[in-house]
């Protein structure tokens, strides 16, 4: 029983993990631009076909797929930013409805171009860990690495640049960092761009474990959501914490009790949290 | 005068026309299939099927019944694998686009939910869905032209069980009609065959990580987990996750063909010494030419349920040359319900199903056992309803 407990709690932090670098992307296009993304599952979707082309189709190493992804994603949030979301900067509701609207023309137009059927991503590692009884899958350790490592730098960039600075200016108040000098014109693209670069970069990682078709984005944007709600919507801290939560939640309740709890006890913490704490476990109110 | 000939030259005119639109006219067939979601591979099987068949008799100048020849048209409907979806499509293709046939669903909740409108509309529908609820006397205008678990999990499960010495099986089930009634034949199925399906998990159709689930399957220690009644891209993703957890017992893919889109999502090494359920023999000359069409038509693999769709497709427009008329249903089912040994290109098909389910609107079909080695299918033994060898 033990060690089922053990298990069920190493399975908890990676899958937590895995939700976290999808939550603080969708969590940083709300902190600054002020947007929420539904679009977000489908960047995370467009990274693991830009990552299956760069290796399967292109030959390409892995990491070096993943940066690519990573550049191309920074790249393709600008572009969005600039196209779609410019106009509706003042405008949440309109906002949101926009990013429906491009969440539904890219899932189309990848299903035009790559059709329904799952495409398969050659494993990059397999075998597993052991640790006495416990197990801890090689793919899923390698992918928990990386993906704290993307999460450190991206923490770092955050908290020690300039421009890390500016965008957390950003999200605390426009008109003041606007007034401190903080570029506009460059950091929204830049913030929803590196949003979309961590949902992309989430689905290049995780391609290896779950898979690729043009479906796949609908999960992790839930995920993020819930991971966002619990946390505080534009709270990185919070989403760290929630995301863990979340992550052992689902692992134990599915382990012990049922995949269906799992979801019960999940959205009925979601909804406690909200009554009792609306803006969040760690979130400030509303601005 | 002047007027009455002008009014001449014109009937005239509109006879011919009315003429050239009576010696060629067009035969609407409904698609009411999954296109996107997680059973997407199977429903673009079906309606490529369809597809496919209507390629057929357009080619050769159309299907002629009763003298007039029909261009066959298919429309194609995406209900996403729920039944709300498939009743909004079922009302428009049955009032708006008016068709008389419709191939689909590929669900047992989309279909069981359409029923009523197709039923009471004397719509014929062509369905994949697994549910023993599908057909019955009550329900005369639904056909199945694929076999499902109540047709091959026993004789597939008893050899199995049998070759492979297994006391103990874990599976997991999506939470749904279909799921349901796949767990309880595939259950009874293993009892009868002297194993025990002593795990079972249900999850929501979207879930992608089965980690914790399988954890507590195969910490009860089972020697085999059987797949059936999950689409194509779970069965992998459990496949995969099962094997990353270290499981290295048995897997057994009973029920609808998917190997194919298992091994795209898993991996040659995950799925290496699996058992799976073949409705396709690609020894057979008339199944390896569909398939090869399929591939050089849609550059994609082919979906094992597909020849099903297209001999059922192909056995609907015999039915209504047999019976003279696109427009009488009733006549049109009763010569499909009298097509014996039609000859399609997966063999000698008739139907059956009499006794399970009281009508015999299923498609009776050779199948097969098949052992997964380095990615591909081969055939380790052939099967009808009585059993394998």
């Amino acid at each position: 029983m033990s060690f089922l407990i053990a298990q069920s709690i190493i399975n908890g932090v990676i899958l937590g993990t895995l939700y976290l670098m999808m939550a603080i992307g969708f969590t940083l296009a709300f902190g600054v631009m002020r947007i929420v993304n539904f679009a977000h599952g489908e960047f995370y979707m467009i990274g693991a076909f830009l990552a299956l082309i760069g290796v399967n189709w292109l030959g390409l190493p892995f990491p070096l797929a993943l940066a690519l992804t990573a550049a191309l994603a920074i790249l393709l949030g600008a572009l969005v930013e600039r196209i779609v979301f410019r106009p509706f900067r003042a405008d949440e509701l309109s906002g949101m409805i926009a990013s429906l609207g491009l969440a539904m023309i890219l899932q189309h137009a990848a299903l035009i171009i790559f059709g329904p059927d799952p495409q398969s991503f050659p494993a990059l590692v397999s075998g597993v860990y052991r640790l006495g009884d416990l197990i801890v899958p090689q793919s899923r350790a390698l992918t928990l690495g990386v993906g704290v490592v993307i999460l450190l730098a991206f923490y770092v960039f955050l908290m020690h640049t300039r421009m890390g600075r500016a965008l957390r200016a950003l999200v605390q108040d426009q008109e003041v960092a606007a007034i401190y000098g903080v570029r506009l014109e460059i950091m929204y693209p830049l913030g929803l761009g590196l949003g979309v670069a961590l949902a992309a970069v989430a689905g290049g990682l995780m391609a290896p474990l779950f898979g690729v078709s043009p479906f796949i984005g609908a999960t992790p944007l839930l995920k993020a959501f819930i991971v966002v709600i619990l946390g505080g919507l534009g709270s990185i801290p919070g989403a760290a914490l929630a995301a863990i939560l979340l992550g052992l939640i689902e692992s134990l309740t599915s382990s012990f009790v049922s995949a269906s709890a799992a979801d019960i006890v999940t959205f009925a913490l979601v909804v406690v949290v909200l009554l009792i704490r609306p803006a969040g476990l760690l979130g400030r109110g509303e601005a | 005068m002047r007027m009455s000939r002008i009014l001449a030259i014109t009937s005239a005119v509109a006879l011919m026309a009315g003429n050239a639109i009576a010696q060629e006219e067009t035969l609407k067939i409904g698609a009411l299939v999954t296109l996107s979601g997680a059973g997407a591979s199977w429903g673009q099987g079906m309606l490529r099927a369809a597809e496919l068949a209507a390629e057929d008799v357009n080619e050769n100048g159309g299907l002629e019944v009763g003298g007039t020849n029909y261009k066959v048209e298919v429309i194609p409907y995406d209900d996403s694998y729920k039944a709300n979806e498939a009743v909004t499509a079922a009302n428009r293709l049955v009032f708006e686009e008016k068709v008389k046939y419709i191939i689909g669903t590929v669900g047992s909740a989309p279909i069981l939910a359409i029923q009523p409108i197709t039923e009471e509309n004397g719509v014929i529908t062509m369905t994949l869905g697994f549910t023993a609820q599908a057909l019955s006397p009550e329900k005369p205008y639904t056909f199945r032209p694929n076999p499902t678990t109540a047709e091959v999990a026993q004789p597939q499960i008893d050899w199995i069980v049998a070759n492979q010495g297994i006391k103990t099986v874990g599976a997991l089930f999506p939470k749904d009609e279909t799921g349901e009634a796949i767990a309880e034949d595939v259950a009874a199925a293993y009892s009868a065959a002297g194993a025990e399906l002593a795990a079972v998990e249900f999850f929501e159709r979207d879930r992608v990580d089965f980690i914790p689930l399988l954890t507590r399957i195969v910490a009860q220690g089972v020697d085999a987990i059987e797949l059936d009644g999950n689409s194509p891209v779970t069965a992998g993703q459990i496949v995969q996750q099962a094997r990353d957890i270290g499981f290295e017992g048995v897997i057994v893919r009973t029920g609808g063909p998917a190997t194919q889109e298992i091994v795209n999502v898993a991996g040659n090494a995950a799925t290496e010494g699996m058992f799976v359920h073949s409705a396709f023999d690609p020894g057979v000359e008339k199944a390896a030419a569909y398939e090869a069409r399929y591939v050089e038509t849609y550059g994609e693999t082919m979906n094992g349920f597909s020849p099903f769709f297209y001999d059922g497709t192909k056995m609907l427009f015999a039915a209504m040359q047999e019976a003279g008329t696109v427009e009488d249903t009733e006549a049109v089912k009763t010569a499909l319900e009298g097509l014996t040994d039609y000859e399609g290109v997966l063999g000698t098909m008739n139907w059956t199903g009499e006794e399970p389910y009281g009508i015999a609107h299923q498609l009776d079909s050779p199948f097969y056992i098949a052992r997964v080695e380095d990615g591909a299918e081969v055939i380790v033994a052939r099967c009808t309803t009585t059993g394998c060898e």
